[in-house]
């Protein structure tokens, strides 16, 4: 109260005197005031004002309540004040005793003005950092996402085994089905990696029999689990799985229901497994012919539901096209059922393939699977790297590739060349 | 087995006898198979048997006046399949069944084999040829 009754006087000595206070006019312009107390400040002003000229007083009445309590509520004090009141020495008798003073001015009118513009510019600077509040907002938004695109992108590329060049960014919606998938994927290929070194170091140690299958029969395992994976997959994300999103473009290129063909990879595999006794070359040409009765079998029956979809949808009429749609979904609903089957094709494949084969003869051949699919998905990577300007041909064109290629080597780290001398 | 009260009594009936249509049509010819017209996993499995040049006895229960019955019976046949099939082989080939739908199911010589999966799994093995030239599907 004491704080109160001092200020008031002040006010009311500013009122009365026609000199100048600077002091006492830099103490009001400090928001120490709580705001309790402005009501009672500015009805003493109000009352005060009356007493002198009459205009200057209404033109206090309605000023002063309302610009005090503008002022109140706003931070830091506009910059004109303090030029103001120490650029102007001289100030009239009759100043408004509000915190924040005007910079200085002859008449109330004009000071109302200059409080007003000190309103405006005060309502000008929070719009604006509103607005610059609202852009950098905006941008870590953006930010946001383009960083969670790159991390895609990123394990994209680690899953077509080399990061080289620039790896398209598709910018397609992965569900989290299929992205927790991809993750999962881009896991099993850097098991694929470690197994397949195993393998190596295994066979050119020349490592016992029983060794060599726990080898062999780990990676059994290890693709038994990526069909485990897919199986998971396809009941979230079937799309995903037999559009072939997950795997290189290469390998994209020769998808067949969501994975590889059996039959075509056991063609591949009969020129690599060399030396095999006339009992396993028939069981490998069964398995060839088997596989490729069953694949033949599953195409049909996944063409038949294709036509089956496309009757549907196309025979949807306007007023019967919920209970259409509905059926469509029921038929779509069945494709997740080919693409079990077709892993559990494939699955089957691989251990027939294990059982025909001795332990060490295992060991090679999915030492040839494992360095094909590698060498296919390092093709990708060099495709999608290769220098698009024809214009650059000649010597840049074949140094980029071959330097590319050596790196690719570098990477797959062959040293069993037999295999693959002619790739 | 002591049947319930009535009701229970005709519906455990109606079931026994639909399983006894199915083991009675399967014993009928060398290979059978239930399915559904409308299904595309039985247009599979009947490639697949025709592929091998055999000609399979077709029952679509969807057209039959007891299909309810019918496919009720053969969801439980598929599952008890499933079932014993994933315990024995230490679930190295989990059931990929997971439709559990009672169509396609196979039978050669009368005995069950099972749905699309177990019938791949069998071609895939070598195991499927020779239990069709015992049946007498397949001549050489």
């Amino acid at each position: 109260m004491d704080i109160n009754n001092k200020d008031l006087h002040k006010k009311g000595a500013l009122y009365s005197s026609s000199a100048v206070r600077p002091t006492a006019a830099t103490l009001d312009m400090f928001p120490s005031w709580p705001l309790r107390f402005q009501h009672l400040t500015s009805t003493r002003i109000s009352s005060i004002g009356e007493e002198e000229s009459t205009d200057s007083g209404s033109a206090v009445n309605t000023a002063s309540p309302s610009s005090y309590s503008d002022h109140r509520l706003r931070r830091p004090p506009p910059p004109q004040m303090d030029a103001g009141i120490s650029a102007d020495g001289s100030q009239p008798p009759k100043q408004i005793p509000e915190k924040r003073r005007g910079p200085g001015s002859n008449s109330d009118k004009v000071l109302d003005a200059k409080t007003m513009r000190r309103l405006a510019q005060n309502r000008e600077a929070a719009r604006k950092s509103r607005l610059r509040k609202k852009a950098y907002v905006q941008q870590l938004e953006s930010s946001r996402i383009r960083l969670s695109q790159l991390e895609q992108d990123l394990l994209r590329a680690r899953s077509q085994g080399l990061f080289l060049g620039g790896v398209g960014v598709t910018g397609a919606n992965i569900s989290s089905g299929g992205a927790i998938f991809d993750m999962e994927y881009a896991r099993w290929l850097d098991d694929d990696h470690r197994h397949m070194s195993e393998l190596r170091a295994a066979l050119q140690a020349h490592l016992s029999d029983s060794d060599l299958r726990v080898i062999a029969d780990g990676y059994i395992a290890h693709y038994d689990e990526i069909f485990r994976l897919k199986g998971v997959a396809a009941k979230t994300d079937v799309f995903h799985l037999i559009t072939g999103m997950w795997a290189s473009p290469a390998e994209r290129c020769f998808l067949w229901m969501g994975g590889f063909r059996p039959s075509d990879l056991i063609k591949m595999l009969i020129a690599q497994l060399d030396p095999l006794t006339e009992q396993q070359i028939m069981g490998i040409y069964g398995l060839q012919q088997s596989s490729q009765q069953a694949e033949e079998a599953l195409t049909q029956g996944l063409e038949q539901l294709q036509q089956s979809l496309i009757d549907t949808i196309a025979n949807s009429s306007i007023d019967d096209s919920m209970h259409h749609m509905a059926l469509a979904l029921g038929k779509l609903a069945n494709l997740e059922g080919f693409v079990r089957q077709a892993d559990n094709l494939r699955q089957q494949m691989l251990h027939q393939l294990r059982r025909i084969l001795t332990v060490r003869q295992a060991a090679r051949c999915f030492l040839v699977i494992g360095e094909y699919y590698g060498r296919l998905r390092a093709l990708s990577s060099l495709w999608a790297s290769r220098p698009r300007d024809q214009a650059m041909m000649g010597d840049e064109n074949s140094c980029q590739t071959s330097t590319d290629l050596q790196m690719a080597q570098q990477q797959q780290q062959q040293s069993s060349r037999s295999h693959f001398s002619n790739f | 087995m002591h049947y319930g009260g009535g009701g229970g009594s005709y519906k455990r009936s109606v079931a026994t006898e639909a399983s006894e249509r199915i083991e009675r049509m399967a014993s009928a010819s060398a290979v059978v198979i239930f399915s559904m017209s409308s299904c595309c996993m039985c247009h599979a499995v009947k490639r697949l048997f025709c592929s091998m040049g055999v000609n399979p006895t077709v029952y679509e229960i969807d057209q039959d006046p007891n299909a309810k019955d019918l496919e009720k019976a053969l969801k439980k046949i598929a599952q008890a399949a499933a079932q014993s099939q994933s315990q024995s082989e230490s679930a190295q080939f989990p059931s990929s069944s997971s439709s559990s739908s009672g169509v396609p199911l196979v039978f050669i010589g009368g005995k069950l084999v099972g749905a699309m999966d177990s019938v791949m799994a069998s071609h895939i093995s070598g195991a499927l040829v020779p239990l069709l030239k015992e049946a007498g599907a397949l001549w050489l």
